[in-house]
C-alpha cells in the first residue's frame, strides 16, 4: 500500500471514508455519468486524493460466497483493480480470477440503471418513489403467508434486517436457494460431526482423499483451500502431501491429484466402504456394516482396480492424519446422502476427526450467520407458486429462472405469483419475468457485512464498503432498499436511520465490545474497522459431536444400464462460470477452462473411447437429450471422464444477463431431471441420464490449445518427476 | 541457326524498335485498364487493412507472417533476371543477351518497386515506416543494425537505385536515337531531357563503356547480397525450417531461376506483340531456356541439400517441419512447388520443346508459380508447426485481403512494364547494332580464314 | 545522432549473453514458478488482464488465434495417454504451465526488430516500446516460446472491448495499445518503476517483497516467486541457488553430472540459448500410489 506521508489520522480517514467522502468531493453528489464523459482532475481535490497516487480500500468480494477480503486500488476516484487483503485468514492476500473480475461486475455496461416497471417484454423507467409506492400498494391487505422472499445466500446485517422486514408481515416464507450448494454434505456433516461446515485442515493432512470435492476450483472456499493445498504440498514434517481424487469427471482438483481415479458414477459410497473394509481397523457395528464390501466386490461395482483400492488403504494407514472429503460428485445422486455418510464414516475410522476435521469457530450472532439453502427450498417455493399461493414474490441474489432444473418448470410457476419484484444488478432471466425490477448498487459500491459460511482461522465478519462513488445515479444498495421498505412497516423503529450506512454503523458500534473495540471511542473504532475491512472474533467453537454411525447407512447397488438413455450427464461446475451469475464478465468468458481450454461457449466432454464408439469427433454438434429436454453443443474428446458419462459445464446458455453472456453456449440446468436426494430433498444433479446423437453439423472448437492436443511432443516444456527421484529437502 | 541475322540494316533496327513506341492498339488499352483495375483491388485492400488493422489479413499470433513476406521475396527474386542478363552475362561476354537485356533490366527495376510495396503493406503501422531510416531525431535513435529486416531495407534501396541507374545509363544512346527520330510533342521533350545531350562522340562512347562496366561489376555482388540478405531474414532466425545455412545461395538460385522464367514469359510476349522476331530470335530463346534449365537443376540440388541436411541433423523440430510440409496442411502446395520447380523444367531438356513457344510460355508461368509457392512454403509451415507445440496452428489460410494484394501486385508490375514498353525502347538498339556488326565481322573472318570461330564469342 | 557515439558504444547496445554472475546491477528481475503448486486456476492470467489493460478479443477473434493473454496457462497430459503402453485415463492428473515472456537475457526477439522497439533494460527485462514499434512482427516470428501478442485490430475502438464504464477500469499506469503494435508480459514494469521511484526517494534499492507482479500477487498457492536475482535475500535468488540453475549457462552443471540431478529446477528450451529469466520447478507426483 502506498503511503504518501500524511499522518495517521488522515491515513485512517482515507481508509475509512470510502464512498461517502468521495461522493462529497465530486461535482455535487452526482455520479460520473452526469455531465462529463471524460475524467478530469478535481479543481479542488480533497487533500488525500493526489493524482497518480493510488488509495487503497478494503472490502469484501461478492463474486462467490467464500467471503474473501479484497483490497481495492482506487485512483482519481475510480476503482481499478482488486487485490487480496493480507489480513484476512480466509484468503490472506490472494485472489482468484473470479474475484479479479469483480471490477467487470461493477463497470459492466449492461448494468441496470433505473427502476423498471415491466409489462411483457418491455419495461418503462419509473422513479424510486413510485416503485416503493407500488410495492406498498401491492402489499396492502396481503397476509404474511401470501408473501414469499426468495434470495441467495445472505448473511450479516442484511440478513438481520431482512429478517426484521419479513417479521413485520409475520412472513415466514424466506426461501434461500443456492443453485450449487454442498447441501447434502452439510446435512451429512451435521449428522456425522454435529456442524454443517467443520474446518477441513488440508494443510495438516498427509493424504487427502477427495471424492469429487473440487476444493481448488469451485468448492466452498477455493482460495483458502488453495493456500492450504500449497502448504500441504510443501509437506507436514517434510513429507509432501498426497492427493487422491476419486470422481467420474475430472475437476480442476482432480487434474492436480497424484492419483486420479475414474469411478463409475454414483458408486463413491461403495468405494468408501470398500476402503474401510480394506483398512481392516474398524470394529463393532462399523466392521459389520462393511463386511460385505470386500475388494473384489467393490472393484466390480465401482470399476476401480482392486490393487488400487489396496494401495489407497495402505497409504491412508501409513500416513496419518489424512483427510477425506465428500464433494459434488458424491452427493449428486438420489442416494447422495448415503454416499456422503459413507465418506464421513471413513474420516471417523481413520481418526481424522479432531485432527484434520475440526470444529470451526462460529460468529456469536446467529442472526448474522449465513442463511444457506438448496434446491429443496426452491422446490418448496415452486410448489407454492404452482398452487397460486403467493400474491407477492421478492427475488434477490438468485436467478432461478436460469438455474432451476427444467423439470420443475419454475418460470411458468413464477408467472402465477401476483406481483413479482426482482432486486438485481442486471436484467437476468429472473428479472425478465418480474413486474418490477429495482437496480442495485454493485458490490464495489455498497455497504454491508458478510459472514462467510466457511470459517478459516477463528471467526470473522467481513466488512463491505464502497470503493468508489456510485457509477450510476439511480441504483441503490440492497440495505438502503430494505431500510426504505421496512420504514413503510415500522417507521418509528427505523426512522432514526437516514440510510443503511447509518444503520450499519449504529449496529456495529452497539456491539463494539464484542467486536474487540473495548474502550476506543466510536469514531476511531469505526474508522479502524473500515480500514481493516474485517472484524476478527474469537468466536465460539462448538466441539464436534455426532457420530458417523452406520445407522441408516444403506447404499444401493450401482444403477442399471438404461437402454434408452445410456449415458450419465455430469453438469460440471467450473472455476469461473459456476452457476452462471458471472457469465457476463468478459474476462471470465475469455479465460480458458483449465481442463479443456475452451472459451466463450459450452461443450460436451466425452471419453475418446466412447466417442469412437459413437463416431463422434471433436467439434461435432451433438444433441444431448434427457427425459426433460434436449440441448445441442459441440463435442470435445476428453480423457478425464468415465466412458459412461458425459459432462457439460453449467453457467452458459444465458438468454439474458447482457451482451457478454447472451447466446454463449447452452444451459444444462434446463434438461436436468427432477430427481432428488431421498434424505435432504436436494437436487440430485448427477442423476440425469441422457442419450447423445450427432446432428451432422460440425464446428471448429474455439480453444487455446492447438493441434498438438496438450502433448509436449518432443520438447521438455512442463517437467514432471516422481517423489522417489527428487530431493525436496533442500528447497527454499 | 544464327542468333541474329547478320545483314540487318541499322536503319531497319531503328525502325523496328521505334515502331514499338507508336500509339498503342486497342488491346493495349484494354490490358492496361485491367492492370489498373488489379492495382485498384490491391489499393482497396490496403485501405481496408490500414483502417481496420492487420487482422483482416487473417494472420494470427502463431502465424504472424503471410503472403506479404512470401510475395515480397518472390518479387525480389524476379528482380534478379535483369542483373543476371545485364551484368553477369555482360561480364561473360555473352553477347546474345543484347537484344533482350533491356526489358529484363526494366523487369528488375519494376520487380523491386513492387517488392518495396510489400514491405510497406506488411507492417502493422505503415505510417511509421520511416523509423527504419536513420533520420535525424532528438532521441539519438538509430534503427537496429542487427536486424536482417533492416539489412533488407538498406540492401533493397541500394539495389533499386543501382538498377534504375544501370537501366537509365544503358538507355542513353537509345534515348538519343529516339530524340533524333521523334518529331515533336511530349516524347521529343522527354527524350531530349533524358538523353543528356548524347551525340555519340568517341569520348562519350569511351566514358559510356567505362561507366556501364563499372555499374555492371558493382551490380553483381549487390544482386547476390540482396537476396542473401533476404534469405538471412530466415536463416538468421532460430525457427525450424528457417535456420539453414544453405538459405542464402538457395534463395539466390531461386531468384535467378524466377528471373529467367520471367524473362522467357516476357520474351515470348514482346516478341509477339512488337513483332521482334528478328531480334528476339529463337536461338536466343533456346539459350535462355537452357540457362533456365541449368538453374532449375541447381535449385533442385540446393533444395535437396536443404532436405538432406535437415534429415541427417539432430534437430527434431526441423525434421518435423519438413515432414509437415510434405504431409500437413500445406502439403498440396508444397508438392505443387516440387512439381513446378523440379519436374516441369525437365521439359526444357528436350530440344523439341526448347523453341516451342506455347509450351515454353506455359512452362515459364508454371516455373514462376513454383517459385512463388516456394516462398510461401518457407513462410507458412514453420509458423504452423514451430518449436513450441502449444502454439501450433494447422488451419491458417490467408484472407481475401492478402490474396487481393498479391493479385494486385501483378497488376502493378504489368502496369509499370506496359508503360515502360510504350515510352522507352524495349530492345537496345545500339547494342543490337553492335551485335550484328561483330557477328558479321566474325563470320567474314571465318570465311576468310576458314577456321571455326567459337560461336557466340566476339568483341562485345 | 552521433555516429561516433554509435560506434563507441556498439558493444553495449546489444547484450549478447551474460558472462558473469552479476550481469545487471543492482537489479536483475527474475521469476521462479513451482509447477507442483500451480493448480491451473487461471487467477494469474485474469489478474494480468486487469493490471495491464489487456483487451478481450471475443469468440470470433479468439477462434482466429488472436487472443491476447500475456500469461497463458498451458495444460499437458502424459505423453503416453491414449497410446500403446499408456493409460486411457490421465491417472496422474494434468500438468499446468503458466507461460509468459521469459525475459531472455539473449532474447532472439531483440536482435531482429528493424527499428529497435525491443531491447534489454539495465535491470534485466526485455522491454517493448510501443510507440517505436512499426509492426513488422519479426520479434514474434523469432520467439521460440511464441509469447508475444500482436494487436491485429484497434481494440480501443472496437465494439464491446472497452465500452462505456468498462473503460474506467483501465490502469492509467499502462499504455492502452492501438492497432499494429506488438506487446507481451513486462513483469509488470509499471509496478517495478513505481517501487524503484519510491526506493530511490528514500535512498535505497527495492527490498525483497516490496514489489509483486500482478500474477504473483493473485496466485492463491503462491506458486510464483518474483524478485531481484542479485539480492541474496530474495526468495528468487535462494531458489535459483538451491536448484543450481545459473542464468548465464545453456547447460547447467547439475545436469552434466553422472546420473543426472534430483533437483527439480529447470528452464524451458534452455538449449536454444535464449537464457530465460524464468525458472520452473518440476511438478512432483507421488510414486507410492
Amino acid at each position: 500500500m502506498i503511503d504518501s506521508g500524511f499522518d495517521r489520522r488522515d491515513f485512517l480517514k482515507v481508509m475509512g471514508w470510502g464512498g461517502a467522502a468521495v461522493a462529497l468531493s465530486g461535482c455535487g453528489n452526482t455520479s460520473i455519468e452526469d455531465g462529463q464523459e471524460t475524467i478530469v482532475s478535481y479543481v479542488e481535490a480533497p487533500d488525500y486524493v493526489i493524482p497518480s497516487i493510488a488509495v487503497y480500500y478494503n472490502s469484501t468480494c461478492a463474486q462467490c460466497d467464500a467471503g474473501c477480503s479484497i483490497n481495492g486500488r482506487v485512483r482519481e476516484g475510480r476503482v481499478l483493480k482488486l487485490e487480496g487483503n493480507p489480513a484476512s485468514a480466509i484468503n490472506r492476500g490472494k485472489m482468484c480470477g473470479l474475484g479479479q473480475a469483480g471490477v467487470q461486475h461493477h463497470y459492466n455496461p449492461d448494468r441496470l440503471r433505473e427502476p423498471l416497471l415491466r409489462t411483457g417484454n418491455s419495461g418503462e423507467t419509473i422513479t424510486w418513489e413510485k416503485a416503493y409506492a407500488l410495492i406498498a400498494e401491492k402489499l396492502t391487505g396481503v397476509s404474511g403467508e401470501e408473501i414469499a422472499f426468495l434470495s441467495g445466500g445472505v448473511s450479516g446485517h442484511l440478513k438481520a434486517l431482512l429478517g426484521n422486514y419479513l417479521d413485520s408481515f409475520g412472513c415466514k416464507n424466506h426461501f434461500v436457494y443456492e443453485a450449487l450448494a454442498p447441501a447434502v454434505v452439510r446435512a451429512a456433516n451435521k449428522k456425522a460431526y454435529g456442524v454443517e461446515m467443520p474446518r477441513y485442515n488440508i494443510n495438516k493432512a498427509k493424504v487427502v482423499l477427495s471424492f469429487g470435492a473440487d476444493f481448488l476450483g469451485a468448492w466452498i472456499s477455493p482460495v483458502h483451500f488453495s493456500q492450504q493445498y500449497a502448504q500441504f504440498r510443501r509437506g507436514v514434517d517434510g513429507q509432501r502431501g498426497v492427493l487422491i481424487q476419486v470422481e467420474s469427471k475430472m475437476t480442476l482438483t482432480g487434474a492436480n491429484a497424484d492419483r486420479w481415479i475414474p469411478i463409475r458414477p454414483g458408486t463413491e459410497g461403495i468405494l468408501a466402504l470398500g476402503i474401510i473394509n480394506a483398512l481392516g481397523t474398524a470394529t463393532g457395528d462399523i466392521a459389520a456394516a462393511v463386511k460385505g464390501y470386500d475388494t473384489a466386490r467393490v472393484s466390480k461395482e465401482t470399476g476401480v482396480p482392486p490393487g488400487q483400492i489396496d494401495k489407497i488403504a495402505a497409504m491412508l494407514k501409513l500416513r496419518s492424519p489424512s483427510l477425506v472429503l465428500a464433494g459434488g460428485a458424491a452427493e449428486g445422486y438420489a442416494h447422495g446422502s448415503q454416499n456422503a455418510a459413507a465418506i464421513n464414516l471413513l474420516n471417523q475410522v481413520l481418526g481424522n476427526v479432531g485432527k484434520t476435521v475440526e470444529a470451526a469457530a462460529a460468529v456469536p450472532f446467529p442472526q448474522m450467520a449465513p442463511a444457506t439453502g438448496n434446491t429443496a427450498a426452491l422446490k418448496s417455493l415452486n410448489d407454492g407458486l404452482a398452487a397460486g399461493k403467493y400474491k407477492v414474490l421478492f427475488s434477490y441474489a438468485t436467478n432461478p429462472v436460469f438455474t432451476a432444473p427444467g423439470a420443475i418448470k419454475f418460470r411458468d410457476n413464477m408467472a402465477k405469483a401476483g406481483f413479482k419484484v426482482a432486486f438485481a444488478h442486471y436484467l437476468d432471466e429472473t428479472a425478465l419475468q418480474a413486474d418490477l425490477v429495482l437496480p442495485l448498487d454493485s458490490a464495489l459500491e455498497d455497504w454491508g457485512t458478510q459472514v462467510p459460511e466457511y470459517m478459516a482461522d477463528g471467526a470473522q465478519i467481513n466488512i463491505q464498503q464502497p470503493l468508489m462513488e456510485k457509477l450510476h445515479a439511480n441504483t441503490r444498495g440492497m440495505g438502503d432498499i430494505l431500510l426504505a421498505l421496512i420504514k413503510q412497516r415500522r417507521a418509528d423503529d427505523y426512522k432514526k436511520f437516514a440510510d443503511y450506512y447509518a444503520y450499519l454503523r449504529t449496529a456495529v458500534l452497539q456491539n463494539k465490545g464484542a467486536f474487540g473495540g473495548g474502550s476506543a471511542d466510536d469514531d476511531t473504532f469505526w474508522d479502524e474497522t473500515l480500514s481493516k475491512g474485517i472484524i476478527k472474533l474469537a468466536g465460539t467453537k462448538a466441539a464436534l459431536s455426532g457420530k458417523a454411525g452406520v445407522a441408516g447407512l444403506k447404499l444401493p447397488a450401482p444403477a442399471e444400464e438404461d437402454g434408452q438413455y445410456p449415458l450419465q450427464l455430469i453438469p460440471s461446475v467450473n472455476i469461473s462460470l459456476r452457476d452462471g451469475r458471472n457469465s457476463n464478465q468478459p474476462w471470465l468468458q475469455e479465460s480458458p477452462d483449465p481442463l479443456t481450454t475452451i472459451v466463450w461457449d459450452s461443450w460436451m466432454e466425452i471419453h475418446p473411447k466412447k466417442a469412437a464408439e459413437l463416431g463422434i469427433v471433436e467439434g461435432d454438434i451433438v444433441e444431448v437429450t434427457s427425459r426433460t429436454g434436449s440441448i445441442k453443443t459441440q463435442a470435445y474428446l476428453f480423457p478425464g471422464i468415465h466412458p459412461d458419462a458425459i459432462s457439460i459445464p453449467l453457467g452458459q446458455g444465458h438468454e439474458a444477463l447482457g451482451r457478454y453472456a447472451k447466446g454463449c453456449g447452452v444451459n444444462p440446468f434446463q434438461i436436468l431431471d427432477a430427481v432428488f436426494d431421498k434424505e435432504t430433498g436436494e437436487l440430485a444433479m448427477h442423476e440425469t441420464r441422457v442419450k447423445v446423437s450427432k446432428t451432422g453439423q460440425r464446428v471448429t472448437v474455439v480453444k487455446d490449445e492447438g493441434p498438438a492436443g496438450a502433448k509436449q511432443i518432443r520438447e521438455k516444456i512442463a517437467g514432471q518427476v516422481s517423489t522417489d527421484k527428487v530431493d525436496l529437502s533442500k528447497e527454499v | 541457326m544464327k542468333d541474329i541475322r547478320e545483314d540487318i540494316a541499322w536503319a531497319k533496327i531503328n525502325q523496328d524498335v521505334l515502331k514499338s513506341l507508336e500509339n498503342p492498339r486497342k488491346l493495349y488499352w484494354v490490358i492496361l485498364f485491367v492492370a489498373i483495375a488489379m492495382v485498384g483491388v490491391a489499393v482497396g485492400c490496403e485501405i481496408y487493412q490500414y483502417n481496420t488493422g492487420m487482422g483482416v489479413s487473417n494472420k494470427n499470433n502463431s502465424h504472424v507472417w503471410g503472403l506479404y513476406i512470401a510475395t515480397f521475396i518472390f518479387w525480389i527474386g524476379m528482380s534478379h533476371s535483369g542483373t543476371l542478363l545485364s551484368a553477369i552475362l555482360h561480364l561473360m561476354h555473352a553477347d546474345w543477351r543484347k537484344p533482350i537485356y533491356r526489358f529484363a533490366e526494366a523487369m528488375t527495376t519494376f520487380s523491386l518497386m513492387t517488392a518495396g510495396l510489400f514491405v510497406a503493406v506488411h507492417l502493422g503501422r505503415v505510417w511509421q515506416i520511416y523509423y527504419a531510416l536513420p533520420y535525424p531525431n532528438e532521441r539519438g535513435l538509430w534503427p537496429n543494425f542487427q536486424s536482417p529486416l533492416l539489412w533488407d531495407a538498406m540492401a533493397i534501396f541500394t539495389y533499386l537505385s543501382s538498377s534504375i541507374l544501370f537501366l537509365y545509363v544503358g538507355m542513353i544512346p537509345d534515348l538519343a536515337i529516339c530524340r533524333d527520330r521523334m518529331h515533336g510533342g511530349w516524347r521529343k521533350k522527354l527524350y531530349t531531357l533524358l538523353s543528356l545531350g548524347w551525340e555519340g562522340t568517341d569520348r562519350q562512347w569511351r566514358n559510356f563503356r567505362v561507366t556501364y562496366l563499372t555499374i555492371a561489376c558493382f551490380l553483381i555482388p549487390l544482386a547476390v547480397s540482396v537476396h542473401s540478405i533476404v534469405a538471412s531474414d530466415f536463416a538468421m532466425s532460430q525457427q525450424p525450417g528457417w535456420h539453414v545455412t544453405s538459405f542464402p545461395p538457395y534463395f539466390v538460385a531461386g531468384a535467378l531461376y524466377s528471373g529467367c522464367a520471367a524473362i522467357i514469359t516476357l520474351f515470348i510476349i514482346l516478341r509477339y506483340v512488337f513483332r521482334f522476331e528478328e531480334y528476339m530470335t529463337l536461338p536466343i530463346l533456346k539459350k535462355i531456356v537452357r540457362l533456365t534449365f541449368a538453374i532449375s537443376m541447381v535449385w533442385t540440388y540446393l533444395n535437396a541439400v536443404e532436405f538432406a541436411s535437415v534429415w541427417y541433423s539432430h534437430d527434431q523440430a526441423s525434421k518435423d517441419v519438413l515432414i509437415q510440409k510434405a504431409v500437413g496442411t500445406y502439403a498440396p502446395f508444397w508438392w505443387a512447388m516440387i512439381i513446378c520447380g523440379s519436374i516441369v523444367p525437365l521439359t526444357l531438356a528436350f530440344k523439341r520443346f526448347q523453341t516451342n513457344i506455347p509450351v515454353l510460355f506455359a512452362v515459364s508461368l508454371l516455373l514462376n508459380l513454383g517459385m512463388w509457392l516456394e516462398r510461401w512454403m518457407i513462410v507458412a509451415p514453420t509458423f504452423s508447426h514451430g518449436i513450441y507445440p502449444w502454439t501450433w496452428d494447422h488451419d491458417q489460410w490467408p484472407s481475401v485481403v492478402q490474396w487481393g494484394m498479391v493479385f494486385g501486385s501483378f497488376g502493378w508490375f504489368t502496369l509499370l512494364f506496359m508503360l515502360f514498353c510504350k515510352i522507352f525502347p524495349s530492345v537496345s538498339m545500339y547494342e543490337v547494332k553492335e551485335m550484328v556488326y561483330h557477328r558479321s565481322q566474325a563470320t567474314k573472318k571465318l570465311e576468310a580464314t576458314g577456321k571455326m570461330a567459337t560461336a557466340g564469342k566476339g568483341a562485345h | 545522432m552521433s555516429v561516433s557515439n554509435l560506434l563507441e558504444n556498439w558493444s553495449q547496445f546489444r547484450h549478447t549473453h551474460p558472462v558473469d554472475d552479476k550481469p545487471h546491477d543492482p537489479y536483475k528481475w527474475a521469476m521462479s514458478i513451482d509447477l507442483d503448486a500451480c493448480v491451473g486456476c487461471n487467477a494469474c492470467s485474469v489478474a494480468c488482464y486487469a493490471e495491464n489493460n489487456l483487451p478481450v478479443v471475443g469468440k470470433e477473434k479468439y477462434a482466429h488465434g488472436m487472443a491476447m493473454h500475456w500469461m497463458r496457462i498451458e495444460h499437458y497430459w502424459d505423453e503416453k495417454l491414449g497410446e500403446e503402453g499408456g493409460s486411457e485415463f490421465p491417472d496422474q492428473g494434468a500438468q499446468f504451465l503458466p507461460m509468459m515472456c521469459q525475459q531472455c537475457e539473449a532474447a532472439p526477439c531483440e536482435t531482429v526488430c528493424p527499428v529497435g522497439a525491443t531491447n534489454h533494460t539495465a535491470d534485466g527485462l526485455n522491454s517493448q516500446i510501443y510507440n517505436r514499434c512499426v509492426g513488422s512482427r519479426y520479434c514474434q516470428a523469432n520467439c521460440p516460446f511464441k509469447v508475444r501478442y500482436f494487436n491485429w485490430y484497434d481494440y480501443p475502438t472496437t465494439d464491446n472491448v472497452w465500452p462505456a464504464e468498462m473503460n474506467q477500469q483501465l490502469n492509467p499506469d499502462v499504455t492502452v495499445r492501438g492497432k499494429g503494435v506488438m506487446e507481451k508480459c513486462t513483469f509488470c514494469v509499471q509496478r517495478l518503476n513505481a517501487a524503484k521511484v519510491t526506493a530511490k526517494s528514500e535512498g535505497r534499492i527495492v527490498h525483497e517483497g516490496e514489489v509483486q507482479t500482478a500474477c504473483q500477487q493473485a496466485c492463491p498457492t503462491s506458486a510464483i516467486s518474483f524478485g531481484n536475482l542479485i539480492d541474496p535475500e530474495s526468495r528468487v535468488h535462494k531458489q535459483w541457488r538451491a536448484q543450481q540453475v545459473e542464468l548465464d549457462k545453456d547447460k547447467q552443471s547439475k545436469d552434466e553430472k553422472e546420473g543426472g540431478t534430483n533437483l527439480r529446477g529447470y528452464r524451458i528450451l534452455e538449449d536454444m540459448r535464449p537464457y530465460p529469466s524464468v525458472m520452473y520447478l518440476e511438478r512432483v507426483r507421488e510414486s507410492a500410489i
